[in-house]
């Protein structure tokens, strides 16, 4: 904790980030009709998964509910915190049409391109 | 189109506060520690010795009365694909994870996760019973409960003295 002594200081508000956050690893498929991002948060509700796509920003946070085991811990390998990233993906993506799913651990996200842009295959035709 | 996670204020230019920058230099911290300890773990004395697989789950650990409680992240994993083994002291747990877009071939630009095979023997800090196992996965995490021998309860042993 950081205690204020000077005015030019600013003092860090706790309730900004009241828990860790982790970034989750994140797997990124270019389709061509849709961008597929594959981000593995396990121990998450899927009611606590929140997809925003904003100006171009595609935002992931995940709550994680707290991981207590009973007894005295032995070993503790991974933190326990929400999971938080985003990803600059640009124009020419269909935000009305993003979805995503959960299962086991794994939240798979599809932003489909809208289709003016989406690369055609253009059909060479002979005289 | 460029795909580029935004992590510092600065160059996304999204988030306002010094927090940001403190929050993501911790995570990037958490990242590299993360790595470190569990990729490397075959070079660390005290961790368990690495049997096959090119990737380690990461585990939480903890010991109640009667009981000992492992936790193993295994996220992306059909429960049919894990195995659950115990001995007297050890605890092996080993799989695949598959990558499921894998059949539509190209178009992967950036990947993070682990797939592929695994297998992580961990060293059990008293004797359990192998037959009063219970496994059970949930939303990407494996949760494994043993029960303690009850050979393996602590003996007061008398101390003898010479005649």
């Amino acid at each position: 904790m950081v205690t204020q002594t000077h005015t030019t200081i600013p003092a860090i508000e706790p309730q900004a980030e009241p828990n860790l956050t982790y970034q989750p690893n994140v797997d990124i498929c270019d389709l061509g009709a849709e961008v597929l991002l594959v981000a593995d948060i396990p121990g998450a509700r899927a009611s606590g998964i929140d997809v925003t796509f904003e100006d171009g920003v595609l935002a992931v946070r995940a709550a994680v509910p707290p991981r207590e085991l009973p007894g005295r811990t032995v070993r503790q390998e991974y933190g326990i915190g929400n999971y938080r990233r985003s990803f600059r993906l640009g124009d020419g993506f269909d935000a009305s049409q993003i979805s995503a799913d959960y299962k086991k651990g794994v939240l798979t996200i599809h932003v489909p391109r809208l289709a003016a842009v989406r690369p055609r295959k253009v059909e060479v035709k002979t005289a | 189109m460029s795909l580029i996670p935004f992590r510092t204020k600065r160059s996304s230019g999204m988030e306002s506060g010094s927090l940001t920058t403190l929050a993501d230099f911790r995570n990037e911290m958490n990242r590299l520690f993360e790595g470190f300890f569990s990729r490397t773990s075959p070079a660390s004395p005290w961790f368990e010795t690495v049997e096959t697989g090119q990737w380690l789950p990461a585990i939480d650990m903890s010991e109640s009365e009667k009981q000992i409680h492992v936790r193993a992240e295994l996220p992306g994993i059909d429960p049919k694909d894990v195995d659950v083994s115990v001995s007297e002291d050890r605890l092996v747990i080993s799989g695949e994870k598959k990558s499921e877009k894998e059949a539509t071939g190209e178009g992967w630009s950036h990947r993070e996760s682990h797939y592929g095979g695994f297998s992580r023997a961990i060293p059990l800090p008293e004797s359990v019973d192998p037959a009063n196992v219970t496994a059970r996965y949930d939303k990407g995490v494996l949760m494994v409960e043993l029960t303690k021998s009850p050979t393996s309860a602590s003996r007061k042993v008398p101390v003898l003295t010479a005649k």
